[in-house]
């Protein structure tokens, strides 16, 4: 019986004709929805740090240099492209492009940051209209990660200190 | 029997040493007892009313009641029940009876349970660690609520070494992994051989816990640990990723909306669907059958892209939120996916009508990787394995969620026992898979694919969920808890416990089936914590450690 099972299975290889693609030189079109680095627009920004909250891979920190000035930068280390900053995003600044091919020697060609001025704002998160409780802000008020160390800092200094929800887990700056 | 039945009978036995029961939504309960006789009551539930184990879980409740909770969780498949045994466990001096002797599945969990938590399973038959790294100091326990989750233990001892067990007289110790061609992943076999044959080997594993579960209780948030999940495995995400959110939905009971469920059960058949016919593949390249390796994965390839023009990505389809899907399968969607399978099961047909009748491969995989009926009992086998052995559990049949209930199909079984068996369970489940797609496709209904969540989730409530993987079944538990992340979330994924039954399966069989049968059961093991280098000119072999490696590649 083998011997049919083998003609079979020849018949196979002859219908299936070729099917490698030839990439590199022709990439693959990307589809519609295709989930790729996610770009930032600065001037579409409010700063209110809803996607660095809701980022599972804690890729995107915020920091308060003063009253006006907010950077937001994005890190691209180990983002895992799962598009939930684009989802919660309320003005939608934030699009995942279909830009796949992202191996590089500079971390910088990924990675983006952004200087917003934040006017008269008290930053106590607010501008963020979370779609369900489990998105709401749990850190509000000025944010001080650590951009140097590419950390997130949990704790929040602001007029908020009594507020305990922010204070699970301690790490303080200095 | 039912719930309350089974409750009834328990009570006539134990009286008043069973202290709580609580019977739950979607057929689960829990029963709460006395530690003294857990033993006792695990040896009623698995023997006297044939219960399957599912797995152990240790809990630190040490700042909510001063204690830890050790829960026992079985399943009874005919009566389609999941029940969770628990008992509370003193918080100083924390121990707990073993049930190893009397559920020899239990064997790993408690182990576990021992190493991330310090409850000691007195009496265990293996008492010998098993997830932790050598090096790390004894009485310092990572999953334990006071030990940060960024921490580094003091007095890490980069050289003590693993202790390996004797061999057996007249055995010659042969080394299998953790770098091996045909393992994809890190695990270590310490096989001892006479002659040709495996009389029995040693398994060290656990070489890249990442410490997953403990980043879910203490960094994550409920919306973002879906995301998480899904990279526990790399062939079976979205199982992982719909387990955890039914396991929160199941302890809160948010109802996830119809059409939502209708697209879960579809993209778990699509990842069942690339799983299987990978798996064939990879089978018939271990046999040296490379043509039909590659005729598989030319026929996978079509599923990946529709998959990914659904979910916007091949393999991570990042699909839940508790309470919905994010992603929704227009109606252009429904007629691409319907022409993707209907390709799939011709193409598919031609590929099972050839190989069923092929003799040779018949040949390479008769009789190898041996696991029968009562090896799927005591080690709780599960997925193809069982089925493949005569035992119908599915948990899609037997415990139905998303939207398996609407839908008909069959299990798939065989009585092979053997990897023969395990390849035309898969084979045909493809085309139980093609079915329940279709059905979805054509009952899907309109409407949300979220539901609405207006409260906080409540505290302290107990969820579990099991999932159909292309493996077996994965187990998801989950206690909710404070600051919008769970307080325990458990993971049992299927290859924890179909592992556990390879020593057997390879016992008394060539050394050369050994790739074969462990390969049958689908492992699916993770990535690595150390690296070799040999110096050519020398030939001097030296092992860099975790740090000398960061130094050597900075990543920063």
């Amino acid at each position: 019986m083998s011997f049919i099972s083998k003609i079979r299975e020849t018949l196979i290889c002859l219908k299936a004709g070729r099917v490698t693609l030839p990439y590199p030189y022709q990439p693959r079109p990307a589809p519609e929805k295709f989930r790729g680095r996610p770009i930032f627009d600065a001037s579409k920004c409010i700063g209110c740090a809803g996607c660095a909250n809701n980022c599972p891979a804690r890729e995107i920190l915020v920091l308060d240099i003063c009253q006006e000035i907010r950077i937001l930068k994005y890190l691209g280390r180990r983002c895992t492209y799962c598009g939930r900053c684009a989802d919660v995003c309320p003005e939608n600044a934030i699009t995942m492009s279909k830009d796949y091919e992202t191996a590089t020697n500079n971390i910088a060609d990924i990675q983006q940051k952004l200087e917003l001025f934040m006017s008269t704002c008290q930053r106590c998160g607010r501008c963020f209209k979370e779609p369900s409780p489990l998105e709401q802000l749990k850190l509000k008020g000025y944010r001080f990660d650590d951009l140097a160390n590419e950390r997130w800092i949990f704790k929040s200094k602001s007029y908020l200190d009594n507020f305990k929800v922010s204070d699970d887990i301690h790490i303080e700056l200095d | 029997m039912n719930e309350g039945e089974i409750i009834k009978y328990l009570r006539n036995r134990f009286g008043n040493k069973i202290r709580r029961t609580d019977i739950c939504r979607d057929r689960r309960f829990y029963i709460n007892v006395d530690s003294d006789c857990l033993k006792d009551v695990c040896k009623v539930i698995f023997r006297d009313l044939d219960a399957r184990f599912i797995t152990s879980i240790g809990v630190d409740e040490r700042q909510y009641n001063g204690g830890f909770l050790v829960a026992h969780n079985f399943a009874f498949d005919s009566w389609k029940l999941l029940c969770s045994l628990q008992t509370n466990v003193d918080g100083d001096s924390p121990s707990v009876q073993s049930i190893t002797d009397i559920v020899p599945a239990s064997n790993w969990a408690e182990r576990e349970f021992r190493d991330l938590l310090g409850i000691e399973p007195v009496g265990h038959i293996y008492p010998k660690r098993l997830v932790l790294p050598d090096g790390w100091p004894d009485g310092v326990y990572p999953l334990r609520k006071d030990f940060p989750y960024d921490s580094v233990p003091e007095g890490f001892d980069e050289n003590r070494s693993f202790k390996f067990d004797d061999a057996p007289p007249g055995c010659v110790v042969v080394p299998f992994g953790p770098f091996h061609p045909t393992l994809d992943e890190p695990a270590h076999f310490r096989l001892y051989v006479e002659g040709e044959m495996v009389r029995g080997c040693e398994y060290r594993g656990f070489m890249a816990h990442r410490g997953i579960e403990k980043l879910g209780e203490s960094v994550l948030t409920y919306n973002e640990i879906p995301m998480a999940a899904e990279r526990i495995c790399g062939i079976c995400g979205c199982v992982h990723n719909v387990a955890y959110a039914q396991a929160v939905e199941n302890a809160v009971g948010i109802m996830p909306p119809p059409r939502s469920e209708y697209i879960r059960t579809i993209m778990l058949e699509l990842e069942r669907l690339h799983s299987h016919l990978l798996w064939v593949g990879l089978a018939c390249h271990i046999s040296g059958f490379d043509t039909l390796f590659m005729h598989c994965f030319r026929i996978r390839e079509p599923v990946m892209w529709i998959a990914e023009k659904i979910s916007g990505n091949r393999k991570t389809y990042a699909l839940c939120l508790i309470g919905g899907v994010r992603w929704d399968i227009t109606e252009e969607l429904n007629q691409e996916l319907r022409e993707v399978i209907g390709k799939l099961e011709t193409s598919w047909r031609e590929v099972v009508k050839a190989v069923e009748k092929d003799s040779n491969l018949q040949k390479r995989t008769r009789g190898v990787g041996i696991a029968d009926k009562k090896l799927v009992k005591e080690s709780a086998l599960l997925g193809p394995v069982a089925r493949a052995a005569g035992v119908p559990i599915d948990s899609r049949r037997d415990h139905p969620y998303a939207a398996y209930n609407r839908v008909e199909f069959d299990v798939v079984v065989s009585d092979f026992c053997d990897v023969w068996g395990r390849l035309i369970v898969r084979m045909y489940e493809v085309f139980e898979s093609i079915k329940i797609i279709r059905q979805c496709l054509q009952k899907i209904e309109p409407g949300s694919i979220q539901a609405t969540i207006t409260d906080e989730i409540p505290v302290g409530r107990f969820g579990m969920s099991s999932v159909e993987a292309p493996r077996g079944e994965c187990h998801h538990f989950v206690i909710t808890g404070e600051n919008n992340r769970p307080r325990r979330w458990r993971v049992r994924a299927p290859t924890y416990q179909n592992l556990q039954g390879v020593p057997t399966m390879i016992k008394d069989q060539q050394l050369a089936d050994m790739t074969l049968a462990l390969a049958s059961i689908d492992p699916c093991f993770s990535c690595t914590d150390r690296l070799e280098t040999v110096d050519i000119k020398t030939g001097k072999v030296r092992v860099y450690s975790a740090k000398e490696l960061e130094t050597l590649f900075l990543w920063r």
